[in-house]
C-alpha cells in the first residue's frame, strides 16, 4: 500500500520574464518502508517538486493542478487541501524534511539541546525530561554522544555531525516518511560514507519510507530501491534501481548515467550530454531533450511524449525511442552502461 | 630532464587567531611538460594551497617554487611577469571567476591588448573567435557580447579557460574545474583541459575531492593523495585507484560511492579507527594519520613522520608500514 | 561585417542600452515613493537654481518702504530687511550653494576613490601611509578646522571653497572605499586579472571600481549633503567675505539684521532654512532608494 501517491502534479512560479513550469505533470507513488530517489540536474525541477511535497514553496510559487494524497491508518489525505494546523502535523510527525542547506541554517547562537526542545514545544511537546529522553536516543541512534553534542552549540561540530543532528531532529516524531534534499552533497567522501551508512541502518530499523533529492547518481545507487529521473521539470523515467542503471530505456538517464566515471572497474565509453537544458520559460515544442539527443527523430519534435510502459516490469520512460535505446544497450547483463557502448 | 614546474619541499603556514595552521607541510611535487597530473583530497588537506602556490599567487613560508629550473621566488622583473603568464589557474566557482561587468569579449581581450597581442578592435575581435571556438563556445558570435550572468555554468566555465589562454600559458592549475557545474557536462570540460594539454603541450594540474573525476582525468598520468598538508601517496592512476598503498588512500576508495549499485553495494571497505579528521591547529605527532590508521604501530607511527618514499612499483608512499611491507613483498617475490 | 559590428556596438544598441537602464531605474524607483519624491524633489530645485534665473528678471533694488512684508501675491514670500523680496532671492540663491556642493562631493570621491582604491590594492607601506593620513584627517574636528581655514584664507571664490571642503571630507569615503577594494581584490576575477597580469589601472579601473559604482553614487549625494551643511554654516558665520545672493547669505543677513525680532520677517527667515532642508531632505530619500535599488537582495522584498 503506497504511503504517499502524488498525481499529476504540476507547479509554476513567476518571474519577471514568465511563469516557469517548474514542474509539469509529475505522478508517482512511495510504497511503506520504500526508498525513491528523484535525480535530476540544475533546473530540472526537483527541489520545486520536494518543498512542493510539504507546501514549502516560496512565494509566487503556484501548484497549478494535481494532488498530493498522504495515506495513515487507512486515512488518505489531500495535502493540498489540509488547513495550517494539520499542515504543521503533517510537515515534521508524518513526513519529516532534512535540507541540504540547513546545514548551514542553524540558529548559530543556542545549543543542540535548544533546537531539540523548540522543535518539541511546536508540536506540543512541553515535558523537558522527555524531551531530553528522547534527543538522548535519537542522537543514540544516529551514533553521536549525546552528553558531549546536546549542550554544544552548532559551529562545535563538524559537517557530519551537523548533518547527523539533522536526521535525528527529523526522526523526533517518528514519521513515516523523510524527504533528504541532496544529503550527502556538501560532505567529504569518508562522512558521506557513514551517513550513507546511517541512513541504511537506519531504514532498517525504523521501517519508514525515504525520498532522496539529488544530483548525484550513488546516492541512488548506494540507496535507492526506484528511482525517477527528471528533465525540464518532468518525469522522463522511472524504474527500479538495477533497471534504471544497467538497462535505462530514455536517452536522457543513459547520457547521465553515461557522464559519471567511476572509480572502480573499467571506465568504459564516458562522455558527457552536448547541449544545454531548455529555456524553462519557453519550451521547445515536442519532447525537450530532442535538441540534445542522439536518437531524436522528427517524430520527437512534434509532441511530448507520455511515459509509456517498456521491457522490464514496473518500469517507464517518456521516450517514443525506447525500442532504438534497448536495442543499443541490450537488455542482459548488469553491466554499467558506460561499458556496454565502450 | 628537469621538470617544467616544481614544488621542492614547500611549506606555507597562515596566521590565524586560534594559532598558526600549516596548510601545506614539506610538498614535493614535480610536473612535465604536457602532463595531466591530479591532486585529491578531502577539505582541509592543503589541495587548493597547493595550487595557488604552484601558481604564484602564494609565497611558501619554506622551501622552493622551480619554473624551468628557476627559483620563481628570487626572481624580478621580466623574469617573474613571464612565469606569471606561464602559470594560469582556474578557479572553482564560474560565478565568481567572472567579473559581472564585463562582457566575453572585454574579458577576452584586454590581456590581448596588454600583452600587445592584438592592436585593433578587429584584430582583439578576430583572436576572441579563435578562443572562443577553441573551448567550444561555438558559434562565438553569440557569445562575445554576453554578460557572465547570460551564460550557464559550464559555458562560463568555458570563458574562464579560454582566459587564461589568452596568455598562452604552459601551465594551467584547474581547482576544482567541474565540480560546479552540471554532473551532465563534467566529462566535456574535462575532455576540453586534455585537448589543450595534448594539442598546446600545456602541462594540467587538476585539483579536486572526487576520485572518480581524478580517475577520468588522469588516466594516463598520475594522482597525488594529500592528507592534511601532506602528500601521501603518488602514484600511477591505474595502479592508485586499483591498488592502493596508503592506508587512507584505500580508505577513501573503499568509500566512494558508485554510481553503479552493484559495485557500491559490494565494496571493500577500509574500516578506519576514528571517523574523526583532526584539527590543523593540533595536528597529531608523528603520521598525522596514525590516530584513524588501522595499520597504525605504536612506537613507530605516533612518533616518526613518514617520508614520501618509492616503493615498488611505480609510486610513492609515505607511510611507515605500506613502505616495511611493499618492500618485503618483492624482496620475497624476487628470491 | 558582422565581426565590425560585434567589436562595436551600433549606435542603436549603444542607445538602447542607457535607454533600457534608465527605463527600468524608473520602474524600481517607482515602487519607492519616498525615493521617487526626492528625485523629483532634487530635479525641482535643479531646475531652479540653473534655469529659472534664465527666466524670472534678478530684482536687486531695495525698497525702504516694503521692508519685512508678510507673504502677499506680490511678494509670495515676503521681503527682507531691504525690501527685497525673498522669492527672486531664493530663485537666485541656489546655483552658488548646489555648484560648491557639486563640485566640493566630486573632487572629495574622485580623491577618495582614487587614493583609497590604489592604496588597497598595492598594500604595504603606501597603504599605511594613506591610511595614517586618513586617521590623522578623521580625528580632526572638521567644522572647527573648515573655521579657521576660512578665517585664515578668506575663500574669496566658490570654486576656493569647494575646494577647501573637499579637501576636509574625503576621509571617510576612503576608508569605506579601501575596505571595500579590500574585500573586491580577493575576488577570483581580480586574482585572474593578476596573474594575467593586466596592470594595477586595468585592475583599479576596470574591474573593482565598474562593481562599485552604486556605492561611489550613493556616496556622491551624501558628501554633497555635507558639503551643503559646512558651507552654509561658515557662510552664516560669515567667513566668507563673498557677497550676492545666496542662501547661506540670506540666513546671515536675517541673523545680523535682526530679523528674528520681527514678527512679520518669518517668512523671510524659513524661506532659506525650507529651501536647504528640502534639497538635504531629497537628497537623502534619494540616496536611500538608490540604496534599495542598487541591491538586488533587498530588491525583491
Amino acid at each position: 500500500m503506497s504511503v504517499l501517491s502524488v498525481r499529476g502534479l504540476s507547479i509554476d512560479y513567476l518571474t519577471r520574464r514568465g511563469p516557469v513550469h517548474a514542474v509539469r505533470d509529475v505522478s508517482f507513488e512511495l510504497e511503506k518502508s520504500e526508498t525513491l530517489a528523484i535525480i535530476g540536474e540544475s533546473g530540472s525541477g526537483k527541489t520545486t517538486l520536494a518543498v512542493g511535497l510539504i507546501r514549502l514553496s516560496p512565494r509566487g510559487t503556484k501548484v497549478a493542478k494535481g494532488e498530493i494524497l498522504y495515506t495513515k491508518n487507512g486515512m488518505t489525505n489531500d495535502i493540498r487541501k489540509l488547513d495550517d494546523d494539520d499542515l504543521r502535523e503533517y510537515r515534521w510527525a508524518e513526513c519529516a524534511m532534512v535540507f541540504q542547506a540547513a546545514l548551514n541554517s542553524f540558529n548559530p547562537v543556542i545549543t543542540i539541546w535548544e533546537q531539540f526542545l523548540d522543535t518539541a514545544r511546536a508540536h506540543g511537546l512541553n515535558d523537558r525530561r522527555r524531551v531530553h529522553d528522547r534527543a538522548a536516543e535519537l542522537l543514540d541512534l544516529v551514533h553521536l554522544d549525546a552528553g558531549r553534542v546536546l549542550p554544544a552549540f552548532p559551529h562545535e561540530l563538524s559537517g557530519g555531525m551537523k548533518q547527523r543532528v539533522l536526521i535525528a531532529l527529523a526522526l523526533m516524531l517518528e514519521p513515516q516518511m523523510v524527504i533528504l534534499d541532496e544529503p550527502t552533497t556538501a560532505l567529504d567522501i569518508l562522512t558521506q560514507r557513514s551517513i550513507i551508512d546511517l541512513l541504511r541502518q537506519l531504514r532498517q530499523r525504523l521501517g519508514f519510507s525515504m525520498i532522496f533529492i539529488s544530483h548525484d547518481l550513488s546516492i541512488a545507487a548506494e540507496l535507492a530501491d526506484r528511482m525517477i529521473t527528471m528533465y525540464a521539470g518532468r518525469v522522463v523515467e522511472h524504474a527500479r534501481v538495477a533497471d534504471m542503471f544497467y538497462r535505462p530505456r530514455h536517452p536522457y538517464s543513459l547520457g547521465l548515467l553515461r557522464a559519471v566515471p567511476r572509480v572502480s572497474g573499467a571506465l568504459g565509453s564516458v562522455a558527457s550530454i552536448p547541449g544545454s537544458p531548455p529555456d524553462l520559460v519557453r519550451l521547445p515544442k515536442g519532447c525537450t531533450y530532442a535538441a540534445r539527443c542522439p536518437y531524436a527523430i522528427d517524430a520527437c519534435r512534434e509532441a511530448d511524449p507520455p511515459l509509456l510502459p517498456v521491457d522490464t516490469p514496473q518500469h517507464e520512460a517518456a521516450c517514443i525511442r525506447w525500442q532504438h535505446v534497448a536495442e543499443v544497450l541490450g537488455s542482459d547483463a548488469e553491466i554499467p552502461v558506460a561499458e556496454k557502448l565502450a | 630532464m628537469t621538470a617544467l614546474i616544481e614544488l621542492d619541499r614547500v611549506s606555507r603556514t597562515f596566521h590565524t587567531p586560534g594559532g598558526p595552521i600549516t596548510a601545506v607541510d614539506a610538498v614535493s611535487l614535480a610536473f612535465d611538460a604536457g602532463e595531466a597530473m591530479c591532486l585529491v583530497g578531502e577539505s582541509g588537506c592543503g589541495k587548493t594551497t597547493t595550487g595557488r602556490l604552484l601558481t604564484g599567487l602564494l609565497r611558501p613560508t619554506s622551501g622552493r617554487l622551480l619554473y624551468e629550473g628557476k627559483d620563481v621566488w628570487r626572481t624580478k622583473g621580466a623574469d617573474l611577469a613571464r612565469f606569471r603568464r606561464a602559470v594560469q589557474l582556474v578557479h572553482q566557482d564560474p560565478y565568481a571567476s567572472l567579473n559581472p561587468t564585463r562582457t566575453v569579449f572585454q574579458t577576452l581581450s584586454a590581456p590581448l591588448f596588454r600583452h600587445k597581442k592584438a592592436r585593433t578592435s578587429r584584430q582583439a575581435l578576430a583572436s576572441v573567435n579563435e578562443l572562443l571556438q577553441r573551448v567550444d563556445l561555438t558559434p562565438p558570435e553569440n557569445f562575445v557580447t554576453k554578460y557572465p550572468h547570460q551564460l550557464s555554468g559550464g559555458q562560463r566555465q568555458r570563458v574562464a579557460i579560454a582566459r587564461a589562454l589568452t596568455v598562452d600559458p604552459k601551465v594551467i592549475v584547474a581547482d576544482e574545474a567541474v565540480s560546479m557545474v552540471d554532473v551532465s557536462i563534467r566529462i566535456s570540460l574535462l575532455n576540453l583541459l586534455l585537448a589543450l594539454g595534448r594539442e598546446f603541450g600545456v602541462t594540467i594540474v587538476l585539483i579536486t575531492h572526487d576520485l572518480a573525476v581524478a580517475r577520468y582525468f588522469a588516466r594516463e598520468g598520475r594522482i597525488g593523495v594529500m592528507y592534511l598538508g601532506r602528500v601521501v601517496e603518488l602514484a600511477d592512476t591505474e595502479s592508485l585507484v586499483g591498488d592502493p598503498a596508503h592506508p587512507y588512500s584505500a580508505a577513501l576508495i573503499g568509500a566512494i560511492p558508485e554510481a553503479d549499485p552493484d559495485i557500491t553495494r559490494s565494496k571493500k571497505r577500509v574500516d578506519l579507527r576514528s571517523a574523526e579528521i583532526p584539527s590543523l591547529l593540533r595536528l597529531p605527532a608523528g603520521c598525522t594519520f596514525h590516530p584513524r590508521c588501522p595499520l597504525s604501530e605504536a612506537g613507530l607511527c605516533d612518533l616518526k613522520i613518514p617520508e614520501l618514499l618509492p616503493v615498488p612499483t611505480d609510486r610513492e608512499v609515505a607511510c611507515h608500514v605500506a613502505v616495511r611491507e611493499r618492500t618485503a613483498e618483492q624482496a620475497a617475490t624476487m628470491a | 561585417m558582422t565581426s565590425a559590428i560585434l567589436a562595436a556596438p551600433t549606435l542603436g544598441q549603444r542607445l538602447s542600452g542607457p535607454w533600457f537602464a534608465t527605463v527600468e531605474f524608473l520602474r524600481l524607483l517607482s515602487r519607492r515613493p519616498v525615493g521617487l519624491v526626492g528625485f523629483f524633489g532634487i530635479v525641482f530645485f535643479l531646475l531652479l537654481a540653473f534655469v529659472a534665473p534664465i527666466f524670472v528678471p534678478f530684482q536687486n533694488d531695495p525698497s525702504l518702504v516694503d521692508i519685512y512684508l508678510t507673504p502677499s501675491l506680490a511678494h509670495p514670500l515676503g521681503t527682507d530687511f531691504q525690501g527685497k523680496d525673498v522669492l527672486n532671492q531664493i530663485v537666485y540663491g541656489g546655483r552658488d550653494i548646489l555648484t560648491v556642493a557639486i563640485i566640493a562631493a566630486l573632487l572629495s570621491t574622485l580623491i577618495a576613490i582614487t587614493f583609497g582604491s590604489i592604496a588597497a590594492v598595492i598594500g604595504g607601506r603606501l597603504d599605511t601611509a594613506v591610511v595614517a593620513v586618513t586617521d590623522i584627517t578623521l580625528t580632526i574636528p572638521k567644522l572647527i578646522l573648515l573655521i579657521a581655514i576660512a578665517a585664515i584664507l578668506r575663500p574669496t571664490s566658490f570654486v576656493f571653497l569647494a575646494v577647501i571642503l573637499a579637501l576636509l571630507q574625503w576621509s571617510s569615503l576612503l576608508r569605506q572605499v579601501r575596505a571595500q577594494v579590500l574585500s573586491l581584490k580577493e575576488r577570483d576575477y581580480v586574482e585572474a586579472a593578476r596573474s594575467l597580469d593586466l596592470g594595477l589601472f586595468h585592475i583599479v579601473f576596470r574591474e573593482i571600481l565598474p562593481t562599485m559604482r552604486s556605492y561611489i553614487v550613493i556616496h556622491f549625494i551624501l558628501s554633497m549633503t555635507e558639503a551643503m551643511y559646512a558651507q552654509v554654516g561658515i557662510i552664516l558665520l560669515g567667513l566668507v567675505p563673498i557677497s550676492g545672493s545666496n542662501w547661506g547669505i540670506m540666513l546671515y543677513f536675517a541673523q545680523g539684521q535682526g530679523a528674528l525680532f520681527y514678527r512679520d520677517s518669518l517668512w523671510y527667515i524659513l524661506s532659506p532654512i525650507l529651501a536647504i532642508s528640502l534639497v538635504q531632505l531629497s537628497l537623502a530619500s534619494f540616496a536611500s532608494a538608490l540604496e534599495d535599488i542598487f541591491n538586488p537582495r533587498l530588491r525583491g522584498s
